[in-house]
């Protein structure tokens, strides 16, 4: 511990931490050849890993299909979704089928009004004028 | 002598390696490979996971040497990769792992008491100080792990708290507030 170090410790905790220090227990050495000969080993691997991938896409085909394959997912995921029916289009089709009443236009509008009172459901009970 | 000072310094080592010079990277190991694994020992308390961390810690600096700028001391970035990858190693522990562990915890402290010299003349003091000293250094691995780190560089590595703010990047203020909350949790660890 090395008393120029600037903090702002009080001297016992300079203490308790250098005490710590001395409590540190050694490690279990390695065989220090070992060691290193594994390290070799892994960063061989590390580096031929890296080479392989490197290689894999350097090659245009890869990259092409890798590309072409990211931008249909693309394309297909942003496609519009929206599977609705055409409500518009499908009322428009419907007025378009009845438009010879639009020629008797006041009837039409008299046999609505009649069907807003609930009358042609009635109409069986109605009283007959003679009646 | 300066010149062959200069050759062989460690930053220049790490500039070799980064034009992928092996014996540049064999040399920086030799020189590094004690300080590394007894420190990553310490933050993870298990010979097998230090050797693999710190062997981790070498890979990646063959790997990023060219991105090494020189504008701070390698040991300094060399301790943030080291503690960088003790630090991943742990949080990628499993619960199994922690249990065994603490069982090792148990076991480190009863053969640090074994491994103390032979008591002297007062038998019944040394054995007194070597239980202190385990439960000092149990009481370091129930820290946080920041705080843990932050100790262990202070105490054991050396390093000024201005240093162990760069190695952890983070505020040298917060480094202070980890070495004092760190010495109150070891004090209450110690205490009766």
């Amino acid at each position: 511990m090395s008393p120029e170090r600037p903090d702002d410790l009080t001297p016992a905790e300079r203490d308790l931490l250098s005490r710590v220090g001395a409590a540190a227990p050694a490690p279990p050495e390695p065989r220090w050849g070992d060691y290193r000969a594994q390290l070799q080993a892994r960063l061989e691997a590390r580096r031929s890993l890296g080479a392989r991938l490197r290689r894999r896409w350097a090659r245009p085909a890869p990259i092409a299909l890798s590309f072409g394959l990211a931008t249909a997912l693309l394309l297909f995921m942003l496609r519009p979704v929206d599977r609705r029916p055409d409500f518009a289009a499908l009322d428009e089709a419907v007025l378009g089928a009845r438009l010879e009443l639009l020629e008797h236009y006041r009837v039409v509008e008299r046999l609505d009004l009649l069907e807003d009172f609930d009358v042609i459901r009635q109409l069986d009970h109605v009283p007959s004028r003679e009646g | 002598m300066t010149d062959d000072r200069e050759a062989s310094s460690d930053e220049t080592l790490c500039r070799r390696i980064a034009a992928r010079d092996d014996a540049a990277f064999d040399l920086l190991v030799a020189r590094h490979q004690g300080r590394a694994y007894r420190l990553a020992w310490s933050l993870l308390r298990n010979a097998e996971d230090a050797r693999d961390v710190s062997q981790e810690a070498f890979i990646r600096v063959w790997e990023a040497a060219g991105r090494f700028r020189g504008d701070a001391r390698f040991s300094t970035w060399f301790y943030r990769i080291l503690v960088n990858a003790c630090l991943d190693h742990k949080r990628r522990g499993r619960w199994w792992t922690r249990l065994v562990t603490r069982d090792a915890d148990r076991d480190a402290e009863q053969s640090l008491v074994e491994r103390q010299p032979a008591p002297g003349p007062d038998p019944g003091d040394q054995v007194s100080e070597a239980q202190t000293m385990a439960r000092l250094w149990s009481a370091v691995h129930r820290l946080s792990a920041q705080q843990r780190a932050a100790v262990i560089l202070y105490a054991q590595e050396h390093l000024s708290t201005a240093e162990i703010a760069e190695v952890l990047r983070i505020a040298e203020p917060t480094v202070r507030v980890h070495l004092h909350r760190a010495v109150a949790a070891l004090r209450k660890g110690l205490a009766p």
